[in-house]
């Protein structure tokens, strides 16, 4: 759960990661667009103050040619100078104009050309009086012209206008240029930073997708080792099992072994004090006519010590009493000890899969039990059986033992009827041995099948060991086994063996 | 048997030892009988200081052991004697409550005379105990070799 979170959270900030990059991205490209643009139009605004000056110098160049062609013409009357005087002269104006819509994005350009345009008037008035005077042949009105023209302040008011026009320009080429030059620095610098936060946000990313992609080479290589020790861990566990089974087998087998030793002596010096129970009473009862010759009690029947007194006859019977308990406790305590030798003895013996006969099986046990059968007034029938592989002598003790207990706990007075039926499933074959008996109570059916456990009234001898050596046996075949049963309307026990059993894993060892 | 033969008993358990004894008795065999009720001290006996068992030479040994005993079984102690030049004829009973086929089959093959299960029945013990000392003075036991 823990590595789940964990993935989750990674993935998340996996994707915030990639999202933070596009949106820097995004506004790397933005920023850089405005910027582009900026300068574009920065750029624009250093070329125009170039273009001012160009147009300030050629207006300058357009009046200078104005006027030496008007000189020209003055000194030779040619008309080739008359003819350069009026191209440049009909230029200038509209240069002037021109300068006008250049300059009216500054104020300080529109108040200058305003003032410049009066000084070339004049100066072109001027111009022209004297191309008048000698057009009229009156050239030292026209050298006088000029001389006048020489002193009057247009030609210098106009220098000084476009020197001022140009001094301001220059200051705007110089504060454009420096605007230019920061919007592409802060272009640059833009273009760096988002570049190198993408860079970053890139390695972040390459490193966390490398870090998870190690993890998940790691899980999946432990993933490999775990399933190749699989195989070798259940190895492992199964011979643990098989050990741990074996040690309670021998566990068992010394248990009811050495129990037995002391069992020995406590019965024979029980039958020792018998004898001398007998010796004793036979002695007091001499003593006791030696002292008193006239017979004290009466002859009882069956007397084993005769000529006892009352209390001593009492004593003899409370004698004989705790010793009958003590011996049959000590039958009892055999028998349950033999039992389990046997059942430890059965645990080790090997199991030899042969094929069976099914039918012929349950006939050979139903002519054994054929006696027991006809006094309980019951019939065993036999349905068709399927064949099986498996061990001959544990599937004889099975059915004998099954067929026994229906025989044994029929209901009185009512005729048995036990059926031993089959049929296969899956690999499997299922028997089903039933009887109308008196049946088991529900809350007893795991009971019966445990050691030295009876159900039901207690009237029929057994020491409540058939069950659980039956289910041990079919457990080792590979099998299972059931019971349904209510009371007073017979049981069913259902076994489910292995059709053909082979006695690999389970008997390989034991 | 002859009175010169000593019964050599080697049984862990005492009251078992009183029990046999006491029915070997009742038989009407009246041979000394040697209790021991461990192996390392029924070995020092039969084979005597020297370890050879040549202690025992001219005399007639019949033993009567048990396998489960403390310090080793009863098997070892067979085992030893049969391979011992001066006791291997010695006539042995092993009288024991194991009855695993395995166990018998193998003290038959290492050489011993007689296999009695006891019975945990007194009325079977005690009359197999009986049979066996009815046995015992019938049989011929040879002396130990010279």
């Amino acid at each position: 759960l823990v590595t789940v979170d964990a993935t989750r959270r990674r993935a998340i900030g996996q994707i915030l990661l990639l999202a933070a990059g596009f949106l820097v991205l995004v506004a790397i490209s933005a920023s850089s667009v405005v910027l582009v643009t900026q300068s574009r139009k920065d750029n624009g605004r250093v070329v125009h103050s170039v273009e001012v000056e160009n147009q300030i110098n050629a207006l300058m160049l357009q009046i200078r040619r104005a006027e030496s062609a008007s000189r020209g013409y003055l000194l030779t009357s040619e008309p080739r100078f008359l003819a350069e005087y009026e191209t440049a002269s009909a230029t200038i104006l509209p240069a002037v104009d021109r300068l006008a819509t250049l300059t009216r994005d500054d104020p300080v350009q529109i108040e200058n050309s305003k003032r410049l345009r009066a000084p070339v008037q004049w100066r072109l008035e001027g111009l022209a009086k004297i191309i008048d005077f000698v057009k009229r042949n009156d050239i030292a009105g026209g050298v006088a012209m000029l001389r006048e023209a020489g002193t009057t302040d247009t030609i210098q008011r106009i220098n000084d206008i476009t020197g001022a026009m140009r001094a301001e320009e220059d200051r705007l080429f110089a504060l454009r240029t420096k605007t230019a030059d920061r919007t592409q620095q802060l272009a640059s610098i833009v273009t760096v930073a988002g570049s190198g936060l993408v860079v970053a946000l890139a390695g972040i990313s390459i490193f966390l997708v490398r870090r998870s992609a190690r993890a998940r080479d790691d899980a999946e290589a432990q993933l490999r080792d775990n399933n190749s020790n699989l195989e070798t861990m259940v190895d492992e566990r199964t011979s643990d099992l098989r050990e741990a089974n074996n040690e309670i087998q021998r566990f068992a087998y010394i248990v009811s072994h050495d129990l037995r030793s002391p069992l020995v002596n406590i019965m024979g010096f029980t039958s020792e004090l018998e004898e001398l129970r007998g010796d004793i009473f036979r002695r007091i009862a001499a003593l006791s006519r030696a002292a008193d010759p006239v017979p004290a009690a009466p002859m009882v029947d069956g007397d084993i010590e005769p000529g006892l007194e009352r209390e001593d006859k009492q004593l003899s019977q409370d004698f004989a009493e705790a010793l009958g308990f003590i011996k049959s406790s000590i039958a009892k305590m055999d028998r349950l000890i033999t039992a389990i030798l046997n059942l430890t003895r059965e645990g080790r013996r090997e199991f030899v899969p042969v094929r069976i006969d099914t039918r012929e099986l349950i006939e050979g046990i139903v002519a054994t039990v054929a006696h027991q059968a006809s006094e309980a007034n019951a019939q065993i029938r036999i349905e068709p059986l399927p064949d099986i592989v498996s061990d001959r002598l544990a599937l004889e003790q099975i059915f004998s033992n099954l067929i026994d207990n229906a025989l044994k706990y029929l209901r009185p007075g009512v005729p048995g009827d036990v059926a031993v039926r089959g049929r296969t499933k899956l690999g499997f074959a299922i028997f089903e041995i039933t009887d109308n008996g008196r049946g088991i109570d529900p809350k007893d059916h795991q009971r019966i099948f445990d050691l030295f456990r009876r159900a039901g009234p207690q009237d029929k001898p057994g020491q409540g060991i058939g069950l659980a050596h039956v289910r041990a046996l079919v457990r080792r075949l590979g099998g299972t086994m059931s019971v349904t049963s209510e009371l007073h309307h017979g049981s069913t026990f259902t076994i489910t063996l292995p059709i053909a059993w082979t006695a690999s894993n389970r008997n390989r060892d034991t | 048997m002859s009175k010169a033969v000593t019964i050599i008993m080697i049984e862990d358990d005492e009251g078992h030892a009183r029990l046999i004894e006491r029915n070997i008795r009742r038989s009407g065999v009246n041979n000394e009988i040697l209790p021991f009720t461990n192996g390392t001290a029924a070995l020092n006996y039969l084979f005597g200081s020297d370890g050879t068992g040549k202690d025992h030479q001219g005399h007639a040994l019949l033993i009567l052991l048990d396998l489960n005993l403390p310090d080793m079984t009863g098997i070892d102690i067979l085992r030893r004697v049969k391979e011992n030049n001066y006791l291997k004829c010695a006539p042995v009973v092993v009288l024991t409550t194991t009855d695993d086929s395995q166990e018998i089959k193998r003290c038959y093959e290492l050489g011993c005379n007689v296999y009695i299960t006891k019975p945990v029945n007194y009325e079977s013990f005690a009359n197999a105990i009986r049979q066996l000392g009815l046995f015992f003075s019938v049989i011929q036991v040879p002396q130990a070799a010279t």
